[in-house]
């Protein structure tokens, strides 16, 4: 086979990073994990681009450069930020020079070039029609499938296109943004606190943790500090987003392998927890519980220990399920294996979440950067190098007992005392928080003038290890395409805002 | 091991809950109800004010001031329940889910504090006539056109064991060329309007779409998005709207049943 890849673009020479960023190292003298990169305006539309590094020490690093006159890419020598470049790109029509692949990211074939909402004032653009072009394959007994963006099933939209010789997949590319809502101008002029509804609308699956990212981030940039009861039940919440996550994503994994006994009896505990969720607080998905200052509302002391019972059971009844799936011959069989993720892949494209932790590398928001009550309460982070997809099923297994244990323990001790913070406020701030979401890093960035919103950047995980799974895939059967895919679980929205 | 699974399965009661349960209930959806008489000018207009997808508006009928609540653009967000003085609870029952676009819609005369636009009163499907509209038979395909996958999840819940859309003989299939029915989540994307088209081109008629959640019925909090051409209806003709951010799978359920109720005879 002479498989020969010929970009469907031109190809060009990286440029030498000439005045580029000093890219961050740790103390060890590795390079820093590049977390985000945004682009922002300042009040006479200057535009800014914005790096955030995690040095391995508890606070992030920010750097801001202008960014008027184009930035360097650092995509040669960080790959993680190649998606980051493309979009600030998008956003705000910033030249990135030297950036391998400037495609556009956000906007599809409809839009014509040059449309830059962030930037501009964009209304009734007209529609187009364009053409995309994928990576080519060529060689003998190369076929390609195009897969998406509507896929068979409940589950979003997203464009996959395999290369493959037979059944194996020699080239995976991703086309997503399909669901791209602009949500980050939307939240531009926004007053404060009605920045959460749309924060939670990001990812419903995991509303609360960007329901509480956004609220940290916003009580950072006014040094507010949120009462410890409102920050023992964030705890919960966040933990009870992750369990119900993750035995979510254990079913599903099952579906995908026609295990169907044990996937529905993952969605009968997956449902006792929403059904749980919504006596303790009215909400199966703790919309609108959380707020910039606290929480909207108190929550009953008995109904929460009520369910941290119900926590218990449950987790006693996945634990006991979940032991009995991998101890399934033909789960082993399919699982083990299976869509790799090398180590090294995952660390150059800063890869987070059990992905990472599944793939060796060992992080996780909470215990690296503590933030409310993982400040008292830290979890064990499980880590594993295999990288496959038993890897990432074992990791979920068991982050799931650690989020019960979590909850187990702040349910059973619940501070006394309000739950809302006043919010005052002033000038011009800015504020960053993150969150360890079921997903992994979380990162919101906001700017507010007098209250409202000026800026507000969402750094999603999913963002962050899409462009990881196609590495997986290579190699493998495309046949089992859909299982490495669930094994990822990233959303679409969440990637695409 | 497998059969360890099935044996732990076997053991588990039965947790189905029954349809007449289901029907009309909205607990867990954050959905308001007005409770008319204590309904002032004053507490109106503070409704009014903090609604933030304007699902509360004020107007005026023939010279009386109403208060409006239009349930397909409410995310649920609770503030009106804060800011209402009592007049405003969360509710436990919905009608109108499934209906058209009118259904979703509630008015109160604020002078006289009671309601002037009812939804119509009409019979529920109860569970005996569900068998009966569906033949047991009903290919539902979902389409995402742009949601936050918080629908997705709902509509997932409903194949759990609690609701199991399989005692219907309702079915998610995977090709829309398979499809009665289409359910549509999401504000339509600019993204996804070719896709919305050419799949909604390619399911058979009769070609039922219903219109998922506060974003598919009004684009709900992404209404104005330079990124989103609106709800569902602005880019293919809807036959019912469910509301709610995310509508529970109660919701889905009875929207489902009375869109099909509605369309049962519809010829092809």
């Amino acid at each position: 086979m002479n498989g020969k890849a010929v970009a469907g673009i031109p190809a060009r020479e990286p440029a030498p990073p000439r005045g580029a960023l000093n890219l961050p190292r740790r103390s060890d003298g590795s390079a820093a994990r590049l977390v985000t990169l945004f682009g922002s305006c300042g009040q006479n539309r200057e535009c800014r681009a914005h790096y955030v590094f995690d040095e391995g020490v508890p606070a992030y690093r920010e750097i801001a450069l202008p960014a008027d006159s184009g930035i360097s890419s650092i995509t040669s020598q960080t790959p993680a930020a190649a998606w980051y470049e493309r979009e600030i790109h998008d956003q705000y029509g910033v030249e990135v020079k030297g950036h391998p692949d400037l495609r556009p990211l956000l906007f599809h074939e409809n839009w014509p070039a040059g449309v830059h909402p962030m930037a501009d004032q964009v209304e009734n653009v007209p529609w187009s029609k364009g053409e995309y072009h994928f990576l080519e394959v060529q060689g003998e007994g190369v076929a390609e499938v195009a897969v998406g963006p509507v896929h068979a099933g409940i589950i979003e939209p997203g464009h996959f296109r395999f290369s493959v010789v037979g059944d194996t997949v020699l080239h995976l590319e991703l086309r997503h943004f399909y669901t791209h809502k602009g949500a980050e101008k939307l939240l531009e002029g926004r007053l404060l606190r009605d920045g959460t509804m749309i924060a939670e609308s990001v990812s419903g699956d995991n509303c609360f943790a960007h329901a509480v990212a956004y609220s940290q981030a916003v009580e950072a940039a006014l040094n507010t500090s949120v009462p410890p009861r409102a920050a023992a039940i964030r705890l919960i919440g966040l933990e009870l987003e992750r369990l119900t996550n993750l035995i979510g994503d254990v079913g599903g994994l099952c579906t995908d392998v026609g295990f169907s006994v044990a996937a529905a009896q993952a969605a009968r505990i997956k449902e006792s927890l929403l059904q749980a969720s919504w006596r303790c607080c009215g909400t199966r998905y703790w919309r609108g519980v959380a707020t910039p200052g606290g929480l909207r509302a108190d929550k009953d002391s008995e109904n929460i220990r009520e369910l941290g019972r119900d926590v218990a059971r449950a987790a006693r009844e996945f634990a006991d399920l979940a032991r009995l799936i991998l101890g399934t011959p033909s789960i082993q069989n399919r699982f083990e294996g299976a869509g790799m993720l090398p180590s090294k892949v995952a660390r150059d494209l800063a890869v987070v979440g059990p992905v990472a932790r599944a793939s060796g590398i060992d992080l996780d928001v909470r215990r690296d950067h503590p933030y409310g009550y993982y400040r008292r309460l830290q979890p064990e982070v499980p880590v594993t190098h295999y990288g496959d997809v038993m890897a990432r099923a074992r990791i979920r297994i068991e982050e799931a007992a650690a989020a019960a244990h979590l909850i187990q323990e702040a349910s059973s001790a619940l501070p006394a005392g309000s739950t809302l913070a006043t919010i005052e406020p002033r000038g011009e701030v800015q504020g960053h928080s993150a969150v360890e979401s079921p997903r992994g890093e979380l990162f919101y960035w906001l700017e507010a003038r007098d209250g409202r919103l000026a800026r507000c950047h969402i750094k999603s995980p999913s963002f962050q290890n899409w462009p990881a799974m196609p590495f997986a895939v290579i190699g493998n059967v495309i046949a089992d395409f859909p299982l490495i895919n669930k094994s990822f679980n990233l959303s679409y929205s969440g990637c695409d805002r | 091991m497998i059969f360890d699974v099935i044996e732990r399965s076997l053991r588990q009661r039965n947790r189905v809950i029954r349809v007449e349960e289901l029907l009309d209930n909205c607990n867990g959806s954050r959905m308001p109800a007005v409770l008319a008489a204590r309904l002032t000018p004053a507490i109106c207009q503070g409704l009014a004010e903090v609604c933030p997808t304007k699902a509360i508006t004020l107007g005026e009928s023939e010279g009386k001031p109403y208060l409006q609540l239009d349930y397909g653009k409410c995310v649920g967000c609770g503030r009106c329940i804060e800011e209402g003085s009592g007049a405003v609870e969360i509710a436990h029952h919905l009608e109108g889910c499934g209906g058209q676009k009118n259904d979703l819609i509630r008015r109160w005369d604020i002078g006289r504090g009671i309601q002037i636009t009812p939804p119509a009163p009409e019979p529920k499907a109860s569970a005996s006539r569900v068998y009966e509209l569906l033949g047991r038979a009903l290919n539902v395909r979902q389409l995402d056109a742009g949601s936050c996958n918080g629908c997705e999840a709902e509509i997932t819940a409903l194949t759990n064991p609690y609701y199991d859309l399989e005692r219907f003989g309702i079915h998610f299939v995977a090709s829309p060329k398979h499809a009665d029915m289409l359910l549509v989540t999401g504000p339509v994307t600019r993204n996804m309007a070719d896709a919305v088209k050419a799949t909604y081109e390619a399911v058979p008629a009769p070609k039922l779409v219903v219109a998922v959640g506060a974003c598919g019925c009004s684009a709900g909090v992404f209404a104005g998005s330079y990124a989103v051409c609106g709800g569902v209806d602005a880019l293919i003709p809807v036959d019912g709207y469910i509301p709610g951010c995310p509508p529970t799978p109660a919701m889905l359920l009875t929207g489902i049943l009375e869109v099909l109720r509605k369309h049962a005879g519809r010829r092809v």
